[in-house]
């Protein structure tokens, strides 16, 4: 390309097609400046919530009128993005209101948190639009730096500074994996762009080690067999709503990439992927099952929720005609996960701050006589996780297994709703604990607080959402690509 | 000659990076990592890449091994000696040995590949103003690639904000529990 046609690239099209990250990054930095700013500083609240809200309404626009390839190809604009770019402003804005009156001690830095917290979604947008190793490098290292910080943000609680060294030190190992792979694949193709991988020699051994790496640092991301180790630790260590957010959003983004980077793997190795799928299934089933803590227990559940939808990665890999639906199916499943997942994480967040400072099965003993509304609630999002009709978990887990037993995998299909039954025995677990076991009596004193009006909102959200993809799923297929 | 000079630098170069594993004080390896970054360098320079030179020595001889030289001034670590006994210390022999292991056996496999011409390298096509052109570096980055440029610069802020959240003291009048 020479120079005089680079003003080519930023035509009307490229800067439709950067709104919404431009929105975010504008909403960002006033957010940032509300901290010195008197008249903003007490809008910070509505800064975040307006940004958000601008950046789901361009995202909306997206979806209407796609507007494909920018950039030389190497950012995708299209009805995917748009539709993974809702799903992380869901997820951002759940997480927020769940931080709103979470902070105690913390509290004085709430402006740098939102800030950080603001920053994340502009990464997952990059890494669901990239059309690029270089484009998704950058989005994964835009999300995952304030991550590591909002991990650590409790910095007098060592489980938290445990849990945002942890995730610092296996992140800085997998973006390392990273760049080695992608360094391979040029090596070998002359190009980190899709558009010209595509056509690329794809079987030299150079190409495929690089795509191993790749793949490997992108596992981690989304907590796959056997690069899950870190997420039981980090997860239970962060403050619960940053948990929330790296649970639906980070999972959520690293999928949309793995769906667009799909073709780089050779068809051959798709019964590798169904293996992995499966025993990154039965590690999650299977660890949740032992955990004591309700946090440890969802970020088990969160491992085997990766392996199903590695399920549709498969079939998405495996054949032209299933391509569609195994794409709706991943993106109505993440979907409904980013609901409950950001639901379930939620309610641990207002029982530490309100009821209980702790989040073990024991704490949860008798919820449902103190708080009835945060039982029903946490009910139904145990329901819905665990695949149970009439939520929108039951039917992406439908969709799921029916693209995976579509495309040839039978064995691996029936294997995942074997796993999926055993999930049920630690969902319910949590329902037991919550309605039919009396509170023991030295449970310690308990702070009765009402959640406040951002937390409400949150849940109030999140339960809408979980049974309506369940009762009238139409409303969000009709919709996607 | 240039080839002459390219193997007397990865030696030297190989010879520099062992010296950082291997030396007994931090300050040590420290100038041993500076050593190796120079030998590169001049290899950069050898091969053409004027730009990838300069702006090793600038970026990682300027700015990175300086700031590792204040860290270590500012810790006083002083002699690590001290530490290469009981646990940590046959941690550190275990590990030299893996990574001996892992040195030979990655050697192994690129000469044994590279001479069977299993990997399909080809030199690498010039490009259409020269090796290494300024204009083709800036047309890359202020053209295709102007979305992680920019997108960088909000990384750079994230980082920045994260740091100070990290490592400010607690402010007067919290409580400062721990769990």
């Amino acid at each position: 390309m020479n120079p005089q046609s680079i003003l080519t690239l930023f035509d009307d099209n490229a800067l439709r097609a950067m709104g919404p990250l431009l929105a975010l990054a504008a909403g960002a930095l006033l957010v940032l400046l509300a901290g010195i700013v008197p008249i903003l500083g007490s809008a910070r609240g509505l800064i975040v919530m307006a940004t958000l809200g601008v950046t789901a309404a361009l995202q909306i626009d997206h979806w209407r009128d796609p507007i494909g390839p920018v950039l030389d190809a190497t950012y995708m604009a299209d009805k995917g993005t748009a539709a993974f770019g809702l799903m992380f402003v869901a997820a951002t804005l759940l997480a927020w209101l769940y931080s709103v009156h979470y902070y105690k001690e913390d509290r004085p830095f709430q402006g740098e948190h939102d800030f950080l917290m603001l920053v994340t979604p502009l990464g997952m947008t990059m890494m669901a639009g990239a059309q690029d190793l270089l484009v998704f490098f950058v989005g994964l290292e835009v999300l995952s730096i304030p991550l590591y910080a909002l991990a650590a943000f409790r910095r007098n609680r060592l489980r938290s500074v445990e849990a945002g060294m942890k995730y610092f030190l296996l992140g800085a190992f997998a973006a390392a994996f990273f760049l080695y792979g992608a360094g391979l694949i040029y090596m070998a193709s002359g190009s980190v762009t899709f558009s010209d991988l595509r056509g690329a020699a794809t079987h030299s051994p150079l190409f495929q080690a690089g795509v191993a790496l790749v793949m490997a640092s992108v596992f981690f991301k989304v907590s796959v067999f056997p690069f899950h180790l870190w997420v039981p630790d980090v997860y239970e260590g962060s403050p619960t709503p940053v948990t929330a957010l790296m649970a639906t959003g980070t999972k959520a983004a690293a999928f949309a990439f793995l769906l667009n980077a799909a073709f780089l793997i050779p068809p051959v190795q798709s019964t590798l992927v169904v293996a992995i799928a499966v025993i990154t299934m039965a590690v999650g089933n299977l660890g949740a099952l032992m955990q004591k803590d309700v946090k440890r227990m969802l970020a088990y559940s969160g491992i085997a929720h990766a392996g199903t939808i590695l399920l549709v990665l498969a079939g998405y890999m495996n054949g032209d005609i299933l391509r569609g639906a195994a794409f709706d199916a991943a993106v109505f499943y993440l979907g409904a996960y980013v609901f409950t997942a950001a639901g379930a994480f939620g309610l641990l967040a207002v029982l530490e701050q309100s009821d209980h400072p702790v989040t073990t099965f024991e704490s949860l003993k008798g919820l449902a006589q103190r708080r009835p509304y945060v039982a029903a609630a946490m009910t139904l999002f145990m329901l819905s996780l665990g695949g149970i009709p009439a939520t929108g978990g039951f039917l992406g887990k439908w969709f799921v297994f029916s693209v995976s037993y579509r495309s040839g995998f039978v064995a691996a299909t029936i294997l995942g709703a074997l796993l999926s039954v055993v999930g049920m025995a630690y969902y319910l677990r949590v329902i037991v604990a919550m309605y039919m076991q009396p509170e023991s009596k030295d449970a310690g004193p308990r702070e009765a607080q009402a959640p406040g009006l951002p937390m409400a909102c949150a849940t109030a959200v999140c339960v809408v959402f979980v049974i309506a993809m369940g009762v009238m799923p139409n409303l969000f297929l009709d919709r996607l690509p | 000659m240039a080839e002459v000079f390219f193997y007397a630098l990865s030696a030297l170069a190989v010879l520099f990076a062992l010296g950082v594993v291997l030396a007994k004080s931090p300050m040590m390896s420290v100038l041993n990592l500076l050593g190796s970054f120079f030998c590169l360098s001049v290899i950069y320079l050898l091969a053409g890449f004027q730009f990838m030179a300069a702006a090793q020595i600038l970026v990682y001889a300027g700015a990175i091994l300086v700031l590792f030289l204040f860290v270590i001034m500012l810790l006083n670590l002083g002699d690590i000696s001290a530490h290469s006994t009981g646990f940590l210390g046959a941690l550190r022999s275990t590990g030299a040995k893996i990574g001996v292991a892992v040195a030979v056996a990655i050697g192994l496999a690129l000469l044994i590949s590279v001479n069977l011409g299993m990997l399909g390298l080809k030199p690498a096509e010039s490009l259409p103003d020269g090796i290494d052109g300024m204009t083709g570096i800036a047309t890359e980055l202020f053209g295709r690639y102007a979305l992680p440029f920019e997108a960088v610069s909000v990384l750079l802020l994230a980082t920045m904000v994260a740091v100070v959240v990290l490592a400010k003291r607690q402010r007067p009048g919290t409580d400062a529990r721990k769990s």
